[in-house]
């Protein structure tokens, strides 16, 4: 096919689709790269016939004369939406159930924690969050979980809310036991069922945003997204995420990802490259010159010498 | 090179799984019903067995449970490729011995990842 044929099938003027990438790298900080007209075609010609427009061209139209934020925010969710499924990251979903729980539940015996589905799509991550905590709820004995995904305001953020699947999402990635155990039927689909559902909220959020709407989290869980931010964006939401993590809290990272260079206070996990610790800040206590310096025995008491502090030098 | 013995009545079924299991570096057999799988299994027991449920002269189910009886008959994974979509169903089948479940219809997508849940690819 040549470039006029291609250009034929297409429905928008050729200047729409460099502003429409434009517009999701300064909104969302994600990069479409330069062959996205298809997903342009098929994930906005949907969009515009649910919203009501006569085509996608009506809608594009309106998009960038009339700059509705609303409408601007719709067509990048669509357009930044993860094709996903059921455990999609084994790797992730392994570190989860293997190191972060275990060690939550070790060093605190219990109580309540927060977990977080950060960019969480239509929801099928936090509610395999919320099945694995299921499934381990005797390792786990007397801890509370909470969990909360947050992604973009979006159709696919609703159909999370809802917890309704079609028989193609619930047969990619998930056990069929999984299915047996944790969904209930309703006509066509698949619903998930409410002792897994009240465990998850769902907020729509702008996920480069501050995020300090949010509380702090024990483990945050960040998968398959990273790689698609430009550079500038990639720091903002990173540094963002780094505030919602609690000291010695996770950060997990989708398989073969890693914050590389950058730290924002974290600690990789052994040779875990996408799992991340957050460091402990140790405030230093002031030296209170009357009080009684260790004299290097087991116990504080007086030393025979009196304490004189230490002079450094002068170069 | 590992086996799968796809069960179905259908040619149709037949072929488009085939197809799609071959993709995955999979050995293909075919049988028309239960009993002509049953005899195949006697035979030489595959890796693999992608079984529908409601076939003439022995149904899916039937062979799975036979299949299990057979020595050896515990190896083979069973994945059910069927319509019924009944969670009771789907909960009898496991309890006869299949290890995933396959609701049609399917694409490329669903096989390959009910496969490698069952450890097959």
């Amino acid at each position: 096919m040549s470039a006029n044929d291609r250009q034929g099938a297409l429905s928008l003027a050729p200047t729409y689709y460099d502003a429409l990438r434009r517009l999701t790298l300064e909104l969302a900080g994600i990069n479409l790269g330069s062959n996205h007209a298809f997903l342009v075609e098929t994930r906005l010609a949907k969009l515009a016939r649910e919203e009501g427009y006569d085509s996608l061209d009506a809608m594009v139209s309106e998009l960038f004369q009339t700059g509705g934020s609303r409408l601007a925010v719709q067509v990048v969710s669509a357009l930044t939406e993860r094709d996903t499924h059921f455990f999609k990251d084994q790797t992730a979903f392994r570190r989860l159930r293997e190191v972060v729980l275990p060690d939550l539940h070790h060093k605190r015996g219990g109580g309540r924690i927060r977990l977080l589905s950060f960019g969480c799509a239509s929801g099928q991550e936090p509610y395999g969050m919320a099945m694995v905590i299921d499934q381990m709820q005797d390792a786990l004995e007397g801890m509370k979980v909470d969990i909360v995904g947050v992604d973009y305001p979006s159709q696919a953020l609703e159909r999370a809310r809802l917890g309704r699947y079609t028989h193609f999402d619930v047969q990619r990635g998930l056990p069929v036991r999984d299915l047996v155990e944790y969904f209930d039927t309703d006509k066509a689909d698949w619903v998930v069922k409410d002792k897994i559902r009240k465990r998850v909220e769902f907020r729509d959020i702008h996920l480069l945003s501050k995020l300090d709407t949010l509380d702090d989290f024990h483990a945050v869980m960040f998968c398959g997204s990273l790689p698609h931010y430009s550079a500038p964006a990639r720091v903002r939401v990173l540094r963002g995420l780094s505030g919602l993590v609690k000291e010695n809290g996770y950060l997990i990272l989708g398989e073969g990802e890693s914050l590389s260079k950058m730290n924002f206070g974290f600690d990789r996990v052994s040779e875990s490259s996408g799992l991340y610790k957050k460091r402990e800040v140790v405030i230093e206590p002031e030296v209170d010159p009357d009080l009684k310096i260790p004299n290097g025995r087991t116990t504080f008491e007086k030393s025979e010498q009196p304490y004189k502090p230490l002079k450094l030098s002068q170069p | 090179m590992k086996t799968c013995l796809i069960v179905d009545d259908s040619r149709m079924i037949r072929r488009v799984a085939g197809r799609i299991v071959k993709d995955l570096g999979f050995e293909t057999s075919e049988a028309i019903n239960g009993q002509e799988a049953l005899d195949k299994c006697q035979m030489e027991l595959p890796d693999a067995v992608l079984v529908d449920w409601a076939m003439p002269v022995m149904d899916g189910f039937d062979f799975v449970k036979k299949l299990r009886e057979l020595p050896g008959g515990q190896k083979p994974i069973v994945v059910f490729c069927t319509s019924v979509r009944d969670i009771s169903r789907i909960v009898e089948a496991l309890a006869a011995g299949a290890d995933e479940y396959i609701m049609k219809p399917f694409d490329s997508d669903i096989i390959e990842s009910k496969f490698t849940l069952a450890g097959l690819v």
